[in-house]
């Protein structure tokens, strides 16, 4: 799982990315047609009163004398070079190239033929200019009229031209980006509920998933998890079933055992010997204890309590209760146990819980020398619900405090007995909680064991 | 008293019928619930222990077939299966208590002693606790044959104690239970109640003890 960490892009963001980057490519193409084809239509126009002007000119060319000669009236020439932006020029010159009329040094074009202007770019007193030349015909002579202007209004239509094309389209480039996130989240969101569906499952449940709401895509696949759902399930069905009958077939001889040991001792038959008898009730006692131990331990694994289900539980009355199964052997070892609770209410499985609290207890018992101090603390601190046992024992040192939740693990060198599955035990209980344990100094002297459960369902009681 | 084990496997019976009879009970075992509901309803017997894995009928069918007959004796449940249905299908049915094997002979009879003293509550009106007792109908305590003298709030604590042996009763239940006398007693009160109660019962061997943070319990002196 941590290899993954590296995640694949989800569907929607691939969605998205698919359909908007060919979506603006196809965009950028549409805006450069049609800026070109709008350009070209509004040169042709200016070209074409360019040649209007150049036609005018050749007009008033008259071939009275031996030279073709312009005859322009000043206010016609006014006329002729008047325009709001642009410079005009012209000059007329023989085919050859000489020089009759006008800008002398204005850049020679050929003609195209005659009575057709042709067209061209070129610079002037180091302007851009464009250049209209037309052909005609002056008695005999073929007379080269050019006209041209600057490009000031050419360059500023282009540019009103751009600007009235590229906000609309940046507008609507915009617009269907929203519209492909907010399409694709919604036609998305049947597969995001499921899977926050799948996400907020606690590991227990196993239940198959709703495919009534589920896009028929993805029905296939919840199929698959459900089958692999029932299957867990299954699992941990049978595992429990398993358990059950090897309890069975464990106690039942054991219960034999026991209350033959016991009457054994109440009928003397063992007055020559009672060490041996002794021994006998301790073999018996540990037993007794591993195997409820080892149970326990089985039924509290996670495949096995997925057939569990959590419940509204009073641990103020959990916690209360463990009084009465404790207070004999509490007694017995002359250990004042207290309590001291508050109401509190969590979301649990009741047994494991009761359990795992016992075994708390029970360890307390087990390493708190006569005479000792054991305090049971439920309630709330910092917010969150808790279970605590403190006791005046030993405690456990630094070092060993991470294996202790180890299986079969004991702390060396203690004399108390135990198989060393008590706190595995409480650790399985407390994961399957989202139970956090606490291991510290108690004030009593000894350890202070602590369950901090997670806010969820905790209620405080009056 | 006459209790009736219904166990299947022998050595369990066995040991359990020599415990009960050692305890000063008469025992009867009988192997299946079909039998057992016969015996049960044909003889008297003031409890029954019930094994729930019977072969065919369980104990807890026998269980809720008895309660449905109107027989009210106290059963106590053994099980070899530690699963909380079981236990809770068991007292929904009309059990009064289970135990889990394998458990201790002392216990189950303390559990046994326990529950007929609170049939007999009912029954006979009388509750009795080692040298203790109590008659409910005339409201007097005896202490190892001699009249005790208590307070009516005094009499109402040792009822409560006596009837929830060998469970830990805890202050709030007894400022419930006290409320009939005296509706605004605190558990400051109750202290001073008990404490009078201990002295007068410690002279017949008897001891309440205190469960630090929880209550009290009515245990026998150790001494």
């Amino acid at each position: 799982m941590t290899d993954q960490k590296k995640r694949q892009p989800g569907l929607r963001h691939r969605l998205i990315i698919w359909i908007a980057l060919p979506m603006l490519v196809v965009f950028a193409i549409s805006v450069l047609f049609d800026f070109r084809l709008a350009r070209e239509t509004i040169d042709s126009a200016y070209d074409h009163s360019l040649a209007d002007a150049a036609l005018d000119i050749a007009s008033h060319i008259s071939a009275s004398g031996a030279e073709p000669r312009l005859s322009l009236s000043p206010e016609a020439g006014e006329m002729l070079r008047s325009d709001a932006f642009d410079t005009i020029y012209f000059s007329v010159t023989s085919a050859d190239g000489r020089f009759l009329a006008g800008d002398k040094n204005l850049p020679l074009h050929p003609a195209k033929s005659l009575g057709h202007p042709s067209f061209a770019n070129d610079h002037y007193l180091g302007q851009a200019i464009r250049i209209a030349v037309l052909q005609t015909k002056s008695g005999n002579d073929l007379i080269n009229v050019a006209v041209a202007e600057t490009i000031k209004k050419r360059e500023l239509a282009s540019r009103t031209i751009l600007t009235a094309m590229v906000i609309p389209s940046v507008a609507l480039i915009l617009a269907a980006l929203g519209i492909i996130y907010f399409g694709v989240r919604r036609g998305l969101s049947p597969l995001i509920d499921i899977e926050d569906e799948i996400a907020r499952r606690s590991p227990r449940d196993l239940r198959p998933l709703n495919l009534g709401n589920a896009p028929t895509e993805i029905h296939p696949m919840l199929h698959r998890l459900n089958e692999l759902f029932e299957l867990l399930r299954d699992s941990a069905v049978a595992q429990e079933r398993f358990l059950a009958d090897a309890a069975h077939q464990l106690r039942t001889p054991l219960a034999g055992l026991q209350t033959q040991v016991e009457l054994a001792a109440q009928s003397e038959l063992f007055r020559n010997d009672p060490e041996r008898l002794l021994r006998i009730e301790h073999a018996t006692e540990r037993l007794r204890h591993l195997i409820r131990q080892l149970l326990l331990f089985a039924r509290s694994e996670p495949s096995t309590a997925a057939t569990q289900t959590f419940q509204t539980i009073a641990l103020d009355q959990l916690t209360e209760d463990s009084a009465s199964i404790f207070i004999d052997r509490a007694v017995a070892k002359d250990i004042d146990l207290g309590y001291e609770i508050s109401g509190i209410e969590i979301q649990g499985i009741n047994w494991m819980l009761r359990e795992g609290l016992g075994n708390l207890i029970d360890n307390a018992i087990n390493y708190t020398p006569s005479g000792g101090l054991i305090t049971v603390r439920c309630g709330t601190r910092d917010g969150y619900p808790f279970l605590s046992v403190d006791d005046s024992g030993p405690g456990i040192p630094l070092e060993e405090r991470d294996k202790v939740f180890g299986r079969f693990y004991r702390i060396s060198d203690t004399k108390a007995e135990g198989c060393g599955l008590g706190l595995a035990i409480v650790k399985e209980i407390a994961e399957l909680h989202g139970v956090e344990i606490r291991l510290g100094d108690s004030e009593l002297g000894g350890l202070a064991i602590s369950l901090h459960f997670p806010s969820g369902g905790g209620k405080i009681r009056q | 008293m006459r209790i009736l084990v219904v166990e299947d496997d022998p050595l369990v019976a066995a040991g359990v019928k020599q415990g009960l009879d050692n305890a000063g009970f008469t025992t009867d075992v009988i192997g299946s619930a079909e039998s057992a509901e016969v015996f049960l309803q044909e003889e008297s017997f003031d409890l029954a222990v019930v094994d729930i894995g019977l072969p065919k009928a369980d104990g807890l069918t026998l269980v809720r077939r008895l309660r449905e007959k109107g027989l009210t004796l106290p059963v106590l449940f053994l099980t070899a299966r530690d699963s909380v249905e079981d236990t809770v299908t068991g007292l929904d049915v009309g059990a009064d208590d289970y135990m889990i094997k394998p458990f201790r002979l002392p216990e189950l009879v303390a559990r046994i002693r326990a529950l007929i003293r609170r049939s007999n509550a009912l029954a006979s009106s009388e509750i009795k606790y080692d040298g203790l007792i109590l008659n409910v109908a005339s409201r007097t305590v005896t202490l190892n044959g001699e009249p005790l003298d208590l307070t009516g709030r005094e009499w109402g604590l040792l009822e409560t104690l006596l009837m929830a042996s060998p469970q830990v009763v805890s202050k709030d239940k007894l400022v419930q239970t006290l409320a009939g006398w005296d509706k605004d007693i605190t558990p400051n009160a109750i202290e001073v109640h008990v404490s009078r109660l201990r002295n007068k019962v410690a002279k017949g061997g008897v001891e309440i003890r205190t469960v630090r943070g929880i209550g009290y319990r009515i245990d026998q002196s150790r001494s």
